[in-house]
């Protein structure tokens, strides 16, 4: 076994998996939706990741510092790397290979392979798998691309023993012989090993070919490269024996009812949803699942489809789930109400027999025209449940599970989008800086939000506070009108009071009156701070300045004047 | 002696009469009856704590500004030690105000509008499950809600805290029958001058009454918002209070004894 001559012989009787890898080339730009005609690229840790084939015609290459790429190609369109997008992305390609074995590998988003075995005995042959295989990739992702797929990002298919020579055939589009995989790698570079300083090292020793390396005799390579060198050199000789790690093709969770007769009354839809939900929730608990997000989906008899997401703090019980199912099917039964038919005599209750919608209402204004014939409930997002327990010192407590019930009661009460939480965030008017978040959802603020701009400067960094010239200097007023109340800015000789394009006032302000109000003589008064907000939009510009004015009466307001007028933007109450 | 009979005897010379093992409830769970406070709003209060059940009116008086940011300041603790704080039918609160008075708005839930009919379901609600509820009543609440919600937050231990608007602080149904009342006097801002400084310092004085302990009115001064860095106390002005009453410490406020630690 351990002798020579053995494992010479190993070499002339085994060989590698009969793999087949379907390969999309610069797949992370395919999923960020941009066509090979455009120069892009996508950077991680400032060096390309990856780019399109009209950015390589430039110069750009893989590993390329931002800067230099840029300077090769200065109308460089640049991606961050997601690769969370990629693997969603590259999830429809996966479910059209799956149709050929359910026994795919998805190696990374971009490339997968599976074992031609079963699929070349049924299909007679290895080139008539890979040219179904390829049209069913290349549809799948037509459907994603929305049209004719460019001849630069078309699939490539190679099939040849063993994942790694599979995966340099799909480079080429080959189709390698059964056995003779290490002809095909032996005019190849070591580079493509993936082991840098293995490959390296080979290099400077003066093995520059996968076949100079696969020449060598095994028992040599492990007493000089170890373990990492003889499975390399495996791999080198064609005999690459690692395993596919096939995926479990993931168990459909979704529920769905038929509703026969349709229905239009809330609590017959209502009732069938309570069935559904505890048919899904059970199939999740059996797996081990909770879900945090569901898509509700209804159809009516009139081929209408309504489709709704709901978003829970933690996750969807039986009855949570029932009870967003009530609400939104509150909200489709009951918009029928409002289509342009004779108002119904019993308008206050829910279900509405008068019209019945569709073809026989003159004019509907949304909403459903008929009753529900299927009720759908699909988990969006699944997490593992791990048991949560309430918090000893921290984390989870029994309050925090008590103050989500009444909110969730509330929301049952009043809808779903009554109860917010408040995020701060940059801005220069009191309101600017506030962004209410609705209960349940999540509170990360998207990385885009608030620079229009995406490539040109230095970005600030997460936990750096960027500053606002011309915010208001803290305290910030405590009531802050959901637009500005009209006011008056006089001065001594009852002049109104402007700002100058210098960011002076006209005159000292001398009386203020608000929505018409008596007028209030004025104390004291601080600023102006002035903006110019969005100068580069036309359309969004605006150019403002907020005066701190404090009344004798001792009552404090925010002004701000904006395009000849005054206006109360906050109460310091 | 073992320990439980000699807190049981500490706790008896306490209290006059029977010991009553309701006492050893009240004093071990002391910190949990009330929701934290900062210092210098502590003399608004009997006992100077936020205790857990009452209701806390703070009203506005006609042209004096200075109820939000006060009703603000009493949430601040709360919600800074995970306590849940919820807002219901303020539509023009200024978060970024509450944040500068020290809530935690990851810790306040907010519900910006109520319609009239559902308003006291949501209070009540809320009552049940928060720790600490900002309301702001409709026009005409009816007497029998204000005190069946009162009642319910009583029975929760939740803080209720009505703020009434400068027009309807006499005629709400909250105008008698609060716990604690708080009634803005008067404010002075200190800061801007004739277009030169900014807003940095309000004095409050604040009124403080109620019923039981906190019936007799007091004039408290206070800053709102706190100037930073500043460690003074606020003074509780006695002029205000008419009588040398205030003087003479409350039998009912004085301080808890500790017990000594047996064994």
């Amino acid at each position: 076994m351990t002798n020579g001559t053995d494992e010479r012989d190993d070499m002339t009787a085994e060989r590698g998996l009969r793999t087949l890898v379907a390969w999309c080339p610069d797949w992370p730009l395919v999923a960020a939706g941009i066509l090979p005609h455009v120069p892009a690229a996508v950077f991680h840790a400032n060096r390309v990741v990856a780019c399109t084939a009209a950015a390589r015609a430039e110069g750009v290459t893989r590993g390329l510092r931002r800067r230099e790429a840029q300077a090769r190609c200065p109308e460089l369109v640049i991606e961050p790397h997601d690769p969370g997008r990629e693997a969603r992305a590259f999830e429809p390609i996966v479910v059209a290979v799956e149709t050929f074995t359910p026994r795919v590998e998805v190696t990374r988003p971009g490339a997968c392979a599976l074992p031609t075995r079963g699929p070349s005995r049924y299909f007679g042959g290895d080139e008539r798998v890979a040219a179904k295989v390829q049209t069913a990739v290349d549809a799948a992702l037509s459907g994603l691309v929305g049209g004719a797929v460019p001849e630069e990002i078309r699939s490539r298919i190679g099939i040849a023993d063993g994942p790694f020579s599979a995966a340099l055939a799909a480079r080429r589009g080959l189709v390698v012989d059964p056995g003779s995989s290490p002809e095909f790698l032996a005019p190849l570079p070591v580079s493509l090993l993936d082991e840098p300083e293995l490959s390296d090292l080979l290099i400077r020793l003066g093995l520059r070919t996968l076949g100079a390396f696969a020449a060598l005799d095994p028992s040599d390579v492990v007493g000089r490269f170890g373990p990492v060198g003889v499975a390399a050199h495996r791999r080198a000789r064609g005999l690459d024996d690692r395993s596919l790690a096939t995926r479990v093709p993931p168990p459909d969770l979704s529920t769905e009812m038929p509703l026969d007769p349709p229905a239009d009354r809330v609590d017959t839809a209502a009732f069938a949803a309570k069935v559904l939900a505890d048919r899904l929730c059970s199939g999740l608990a059996a797996a081990g699942l909770i879900c945090p997000c569901i898509r509700i989906e209804a159809e009516t008899e009139h081929g209408e489809s309504l489709t709704r997401v709901w978003r829970h703090h933690r996750a969807f019980a039986p009855a949570t789930v029932a009870e967003r199912v009530r609400w939104q099917l509150d909200g489709w039964l009951a918009e029928r109400t409002r289509c342009g038919c004779p108002a119904p005599d019993r308008s206050d209750s829910p279900d509405v027999d008068q019209c019945r919608g569709g073809t026989d209402c003159p004019s509907p204004l949304g909403g459903t025209t008929g009753g529900l014939t299927l009720l759908r409930l699909v988990p969006e997002e699944v997490d593992v449940d791990d048991g949560r327990q309430s918090g000893f010192w921290g984390g989870m407590t029994e309050a925090d599970d008590r103050a989500a019930r009444g909110f969730a009661r509330v929301q049952g009460l009043l809808g779903p989008d009554t109860v917010f939480t408040a995020v701060l965030r940059g801005g220069r008017g009191p309101a600017d800086q506030v962004r209410l978040v609705r209960w349940g959802d999540p509170k990360r603020v998207s990385a885009k939000a608030g620079t229009g701009v995406r490539s040109a400067g230095r970005s600030p960094s997460p936990t750096e506070e960027p500053s606002w010239p011309g915010r208001v200097p803290a305290p910030s007023p405590a009531l802050v009108p959901v637009r500005a109340i009209e006011a008056e800015l006089v001065d001594a000789q009852d002049q109104p009071v402007g700002v100058t394009s210098r960011s002076f006032v006209t005159q000292a302000p001398h009386r203020l009156s608000i929505d018409g109000a008596r007028w209030a003589p004025i104390r004291s008064w601080a600023g102006p701070w002035t903006a110019d907000e969005r100068w580069w939009d036309p359309a969004a510009r605006r150019r403002l300045a907020r005066l701190q004015v404090v009344t004798a009466d001792g009552r404090a307001f925010l002004l701000v004047f904006e395009g000849g007028q005054w206006g109360v933007e906050g109460v310091y109450d | 002696m073992s320990r439980a009979e000699r807190i049981t005897v500490d706790a008896g010379m306490v209290a006059v009469g029977r010991p009553k093992p309701t006492h050893l409830t009240s004093l071990g769970l002391a910190i949990e009856r009330t929701l934290p406070l900062a210092s210098h709003l502590e003399p608004l209060f009997p006992g100077g704590g936020l205790r857990r059940g009452t209701t806390v009116v703070v009203a506005g008086a006609d042209a004096v500004q200075g109820a939000t940011s006060l009703a603000l300041a009493l949430a601040a603790q709360a919600s800074a030690t995970r306590s849940w704080c919820a807002a219901v039918a303020f539509p023009q609160l200024g978060l970024v105000a509450a944040a500068e008075l020290g809530v935690e708005l990851t810790r306040l839930a907010l519900i910006p509008h109520v319609p009239p009919s559902q308003w006291t379901n949501v209070v009540g609600a809320l009552v049940d499950t928060v720790d600490l509820v900002l309301v702001r009543p409709p026009a005409h609440l009816r007497q029998g809600d204000a005190r069946r919600l009162t009642t319910r937050a009583r029975e929760r231990g939740a803080v209720l805290i009505p703020v009434l608007g400068r027009s309807d602080s006499d005629r709400s149904p909250w105008a008698e029958g609060a716990d604690i009342r708080l009634r803005i006097v008067s404010t002075t801002w200190e800061g801007p001058g004739a277009g030169d400084g900014q807003l940095r310092h309000r004095d409050v004085v604040v009124a403080a009454g109620g019923r039981g302990a906190a019936a007799r009115e007091r004039m408290v001064s206070l800053a709102l918002p706190r100037m930073v860095g500043s460690a003074d106390e606020p003074a509780t002005i006695d002029a205000f209070a008419g009588s040398d009453a205030a003087r003479i410490p409350d039998p009912c406020l004085a301080p808890a004894p500790t017990l000594r630690s047996a064994g």
